[in-house]
């Protein structure tokens, strides 16, 4: 029999009995879909680290108030208010420390001419490109000078500047932040990124400038450190360690009110426990795929049970064992495939509504696609071959008597 | 003289239940020549089916040559005794033995896809044979859509679309009224005419009757 004859005949069999076809076929578009769903899933949060990755600083170390080194809270992280402008200033003198970008936030009204946005301000030092992976796209960023003096200038993040209506002419205009004027003196490339802090809405001022107008304390959220290189990350670390102890009167085996993230380490760590996650899901997700292939096995043995006397017919009207093996096998490789389509177009479904509701890029992999269909094309055959070479072994003799 | 379409020589078929072993076939000797009409006849039990099996090439003898058309079948493995069923003979079933679900002009093509023919040539070819058995106009119906004596005359277009050396009928007014009984009968009578070779199986002397030749067969053996 020819390709066209036996696909006909697979699928003019599978339209005669549609509720156990489609009954069938649900286990494995179960297993398909959710096999797509959440290796999608695993890629878009993968995604989502590595571009926070990329979105670092080179050799960033955040130092942030509160401890973490106890089993005991004491205090959710950043409540405590530890550390301070002059722990900036102190850290940036360390040997293996390239830059310091203490960060003072908060959010406020920015007004220029007839637009305004509400964002977060906030004071930083000139090391804040190095540190933050920046880059100035118009004018230039804050100066030491500008630190020194407090002078009321801003740098504005890119997605804030169009959102004000800032241009590359507006530089050295003036913008109001909550009702004070300050000249915009630089515009920052995009950086772009996922997730729901997008790091283009911001605005800099001088961190003196901020601790003046706005916050009235000393205490930072944050400080930024960049280390001169991925090899002095622990040296640096320690340093950073010693001289912190030392300004807030820490002795030996005090406990440390500040902790050092290595934020690059951190992604990298959770970025390996989602792909591992993922591949433990898909895999649990697999066995559901299995569990389908072993319903079409069932159906196909009912199948040949059923249909005996028509394989004797075909067979004494001239089928070859192995017309009668490929018309069972083709069945079930309908079943499974047309299975996995439908499981396919589900799953993909599904990720693109996962990806909105968690607010990372839907990204298509062809890929997933194709090994989804060589799978359950895998499953068609392997749970196929047996139903079906027993329907080819009937001795035709036997079969035409069958009733 | 030409060469006999069916040879049986000292052919046996002999069951094997496990606990005893029937013979069903005991050294069967038999010759048809090309374009006979014979009618094989016995009462229940006497081997008719058995015959008609071996005949067939559905089943093989346990002991004994069968030369169907100059080829001996114990040669033939599996695969070849499939090409055999599908290009030399016609089976004719009591219970016409349909594909179901499946229309008329389906069924009766089934013996060409078999043979790799193309698909639209195979169906024009399905439709020359019902048409000339006066079933034109019933096509596209499923055999639960047919009477029994239409369904049997599928039957036998299907046997007849691949032009077989050898027409095999089992019982084929067994499960038909006697019109439609007679019918059948006439049209094996025309087939014979054409030119056919036809051997038809049955327990009924008024049907043997309508054959050129009766062989009758008793407890597996043929009487003289
Ligand atoms: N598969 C089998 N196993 C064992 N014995 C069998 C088998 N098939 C047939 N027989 C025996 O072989 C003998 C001949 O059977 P067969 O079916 O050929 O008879 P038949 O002439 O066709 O009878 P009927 O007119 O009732 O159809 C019977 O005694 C039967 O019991
Ligand atoms: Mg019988």
């Amino acid at each position: 029999m020819k390709l066209g004859d036996l696909v006909r005949l697979a699928l003019s069999r599978l339209g005669t009995g549609k509720l156990r076809t489609a009954l069938t076929m649900l286990g494995v578009i179960i297993g398909v879909a959710s096999v797509v769903a959440l290796v999608s899933v695993g890629q878009g949060a993968t995604a989502g680290i590595n571009s926070r990755l990329q979105g670092l600083g080179t050799n960033l170390l955040s130092i942030i108030p509160g401890s973490t080194t106890t089993g005991v809270t004491r205090g959710a992280l950043g409540s405590v208010t530890t550390l301070t402008i002059e722990d900036a200033t102190a850290l940036a003198t360390l040997p293996d420390v390239a830059g310091v970008a203490p960060e003072l936030a908060s959010q406020r009204l920015v007004v220029a001419g007839d637009q305004n946005e509400t964002t977060t301000v906030i004071g930083t030092s000139p090391a804040y490109p190095l540190v933050f992976a920046y880059s100035m796209w118009q004018g230039s960023f804050l100066t030491q000078a500008s630190v020194d003096h407090a002078l009321r200038v801003a740098v504005l993040g890119n997605a804030t500047a169009s959102n004000l209506g800032v241009g590359p002419s507006s530089i050295g205009s003036t913008i109001d932040i909550s009702g004070l004027p300050f000249e915009v003196v630089g515009i920052m490339q995009p950086k772009g990124g996922i997730g729901f802090q997008n790091p283009d809405d911001e605005v800099l001022i001088p961190v003196t400038t901020a601790r003046d107008l706005f916050v009235g304390t000393d205490s930072v959220r944050t400080i930024g450190v960049s280390v001169a290189s991925a090899k002095q990350m622990d040296a640096a670390t320690a340093e950073i360690t010693a001289l912190l102890d030392q300004r807030h009167g820490i002795g030996a085996g005090g406990t440390p009110d500040f902790t050092i993230q290595n934020q690059a380490q951190l992604l990298s760590t959770v970025g390996s426990i989602s792909t591992l996650l993922t591949v433990l899901l898909a895999g649990i997700a697999s066995i559901s795929l299995v569990v389908g292939g072993i319903g079409i096995m069932n159906i196909m043995l009912v199948s040949v049970r059923e249909r005996t006397r028509e394989i004797g017919i075909r067979k004494a009207i001239g089928a070859r064992g192995r017309d009668v093996l490929l018309q069972f096998l083709f069945e079930a490789l309908m079943l499974s495939v047309a299975g996995g389509m439908i499981g396919i177009v589900l799953g993909v479904a599904a990720s693109a509504v996962i990806a909105v509701i968690a607010g990372w890029a839907f990204t298509f992999n062809p890929l997933t696609v194709i090994v989804s269909v060589v799978f359950s094309l895998i499953v068609g055959v392997v749970f196929g071959v047996w139903p079906a070479s027993q329907a080819a072994r009937l001795d035709p003799v036997v079969a035409l008597r069958y009733e | 003289m030409s060469e006999p379409i069916i040879r049986l020589e000292d052919v046996s078929r002999v069951y094997d239940t496990g606990k005893v072993l029937v013979p069903a076939l005991v050294d069967v000797d038999l010759t048809i020549d090309p374009g006979e009409f014979v009618a094989i006849i016995g009462p229940s039990g006497s081997g008719k089916t058995t015959m008609m099996n071996i005949l067939g090439c559905l089943d093989r003898p346990t002991g004994g040559r069968y030369i169907l058309d100059g080829t001996p079948v114990e040669e033939l493995d599996d695969d070849g005794l499939a090409a055999v069923r599908n290009r030399s003979i016609g089976f004719v079933f009591q219970s016409y033995n349909l594909l179901p679900r499946t229309s008329a002009l389906e069924n009766v093509a089934t013996p060409l896809a078999y043979q790799g023919v193309g698909r639209r040539e195979r169906l024009a070819r399905a439709q020359a044979v019902l048409e000339a058995l006066g079933l034109g106009d019933r096509l596209h119906h499923q055999p639960t859509e047919l009477s029994g004596g239409q369904q049997q005359r599928v039957g036998i277009a299907r046997a007849l679309v691949t032009e077989p050396a050898l027409l095999l009928a089992d019982e084929p007014t067994g499960n038909l009224d006697s019109r439609a009984g007679a019918e059948v009968i006439e049209l094996f009578r025309r087939l014979h005419a054409s030119g056919r070779t036809i051997v038809l199986i049955t327990h009924d002397p008024d049907v043997a009757a309508a054959a050129e030749r009766q062989v009758h067969i008793r407890d597996g053996r043929i009487a003289a």
